[in-house]
């Protein structure tokens, strides 16, 4: 694909001596939710990691193959500029053991931003895009860890967020909170798929079918098969996936 | 208590769900709760008993201080020179000698002993290598202090040619005190969750801002808890300064670490052994001294950590 935003071809990735990821090629265009779904242990979360190399924080994990952004190898990144332009949300909310405003600003501030008022704003509008400001606004000195799960879950986004990240992974982000944050999640990142890619891997096939625009079906460390959601779901080509979607496994 | 299976039943027994058995008068349910609570009230005797056994000798040694080292402090005692052959006069010179001693043990453990922790916990991985310096480091902690005191008089004094001096007796107990620090402070990091690394990782932050702003804020409670307990160590101990830096009779104050001084522990040595005729309360005296030394380090680090631990953050 030519607008492709995230290119993967040929992915392979072990864990100690057992290969997880079996040759995965995929292209993720600009804009929009690419879903992807998968039970259990079909390497989706380590997909995900080759994205921002943090594969390689995993003790003896390692993986082959090429994964480019904008058309870049992401090898060439420096590792710490490819975090920031991908982002990662990870399935169980961290606040970090700081004010909710230094959680959201201790990014910017690592790589030197330190104008109150730039970094004011970044916060504000960093906390508004995950839909939390409002609740938090008054408080922005209590710490982010007294937060409720779902609020520290946004204020997790709201993070993510402030390195203003061309790509937005979102791993399993509402396993662990309410139903009513988790459509607030929803709707928040329909909003943004307008400014950045977002990949969102899930469990709930009704969540992936609600907000992704694509959706690929990964099993065992392999695609079995991608497209637009509504195509995937209604009419999927592979019998695998047919079964997947009617609940007949995983 | 009485547990004869036909006994008759506390009267606050629950009673089971009646099952088969209970048709025959003993319901086998209620005598298992009466063995349970038996069970229960022997284990709290015995950990009672284990407590008290441990709490008693040092409560005892603590009494024993106290009622006969009192009767000696005076601000004479605790502010003066000792005089004729330290059978009269003050201590003064072994307190400041102490503090001295243990002053030069911190300024070089803690910034060793603190790094090469973050370095063990935070960046050498799990290897055969780190597993061995890990290995070595235990068991530096269980090497005697006398051996430590030799390895000083070896290194210190005659091979960096310190001459036994504050510097050479500081070094000593630093060495002696170094595993521990880098053991607690490990321990410190390594209960920082992982999970506050992951999601710092995550956001493009190195690894030692993330050490620096995330992980080492929140060890600091554990690791100044190490450090302390391990200066009141540096303060008690006699026989790493035996060779190395403390001085048997030396009634003038130290004015550099070039200088040799005396020591509280080694003065209490010093005078129980030393010196006969002399009046106990003084023994007893210094004694008390170097123990409610070593007791001020140990409260200064309970409210240190009792104040970092109210503003813990997670």
């Amino acid at each position: 694909m030519s607008d492709a935003h995230i290119s993967v071809r040929n992915l392979r990735a072990s864990h100690g001596p057992k290969e997880v990821l079996h040759g995965l090629s995929l292209s993720i265009p600009r804009g929009g939710i690419y879903g992807i779904i998968g039970p259990a242990g079909s390497a989706k979360t380590t997909f995900l990691t080759c994205l921002n190399r943090t594969l390689q924080l995993v003790p003896r994990a390692s993986s082959v193959g090429e994964v480019s952004l904008n058309g870049i190898p992401v090898s060439n990144f420096e590792i710490n500029d490819l975090r920031r332009r991908v982002a990662m949300v990870l399935p169980l909310p961290v606040g970090l053991p700081m004010s909710i405003y230094d959680n959201v600003a201790f990014a910017p501030r690592m790589v030197g931003m330190h104008n109150k008022g730039e970094l004011d704003a970044l916060v504000e509008r960093c906390l508004t895009q995950a839909a939390l400001w409002d609740e938090v606004k008054d408080r922005l000195d209590q710490l982010g860890t007294k937060l409720s799960g779902g609020q520290q879950q946004r204020l997790t986004l709201a993070r993510a967020l402030s390195t203003e990240p061309e790509v937005l992974c979102l791993d399993e982000f509402s396993i662990a909170i309410d139903p009513v944050t988790t459509m607030r999640i929803e709707s928040v990142l329909v909003e943004l798929k307008s400014e950045m890619t977002i990949v969102l891997v899930t469990n709930l096939l009704a969540q992936a079918r609600r907000i992704a625009d694509r959706t690929a079906f990964f099993l065992n460390g392999n695609l079995v098969e991608e497209g637009p959601t509504e195509e995937l779901f209604v009419a999927p080509t592979d019998p695998r996936t047919h079964d997947y979607i009617h609940g007949k496994f995983g | 208590m009485d547990t004869h299976p036909e006994a008759p039943l506390q009267p606050n027994a629950v009673p089971a769900p009646s099952s088969g058995s209970a048709a025959d008068g003993v319901n086998p349910a209620d005598a298992h709760l009466g063995t349970r609570r038996r069970t229960e009230s022997v284990a709290s005797l015995v950990l009672l008993t284990a407590t008290l056994m441990a709490a008693l000798p040092a409560l005892g040694i603590l009494g024993l201080l106290i009622i006969r080292g009192a009767p000696a402090l005076s601000f004479e005692f605790l502010f003066t020179m000792p005089l004729q052959g330290m059978t009269a006069g003050g201590i003064l010179p072994a307190i400041v000698g102490t503090l001295w001693l243990v002053g030069v043990s911190l300024l070089f453990a803690v910034p060793v002993g603190v790094l090469a922790g973050v370095y063990l916990s935070e960046y050498a991985g799990e290897s055969r290598l780190s597993r061995i310096v890990d290995l070595a480091i235990v068991n530096l902690a269980g090497v005697p202090s006398i051996v430590h005191a030799l390895f000083g008089l070896g290194a210190f004094v005659l091979f960096f040619r310190f001459g036994t001096s504050i510097l050479a007796g500081g070094l000593t107990l630093g060495v002696m005190t170094l595993p521990v620090i880098i053991t607690s402070t490990k321990a410190a990091l390594q209960s920082v969750p992982q999970s506050f690394r992951l999601a710092s990782w995550n956001l493009g932050i190195t690894r030692w801002q993330t050490i620096r702003h995330v992980v080492l804020p929140n060890a600091l409670p554990g690791i100044l808890t190490g450090i302390i307990l391990q200066v009141s160590r540096a303060a008690g101990e006699t026989a790493p300064v035996l060779f190395t830096g403390a001085a048997f009779y030396l009634p003038v104050l130290p004015d550099s670490v070039f200088s040799q001084s005396m020591a509280l522990s080694m003065h209490v040595f010093a005078l129980v052994t030393q010196v006969p005729g002399l009046p106990d309360s003084m023994k007893y005296g210094t004694a008390l001294v170097l123990v409610g030394t070593v007791v001020l380090f140990n409260s200064f680090a309970i409210a240190l950590r009792f104040y970092l631990r109210r503003h813990r953050k997670w």
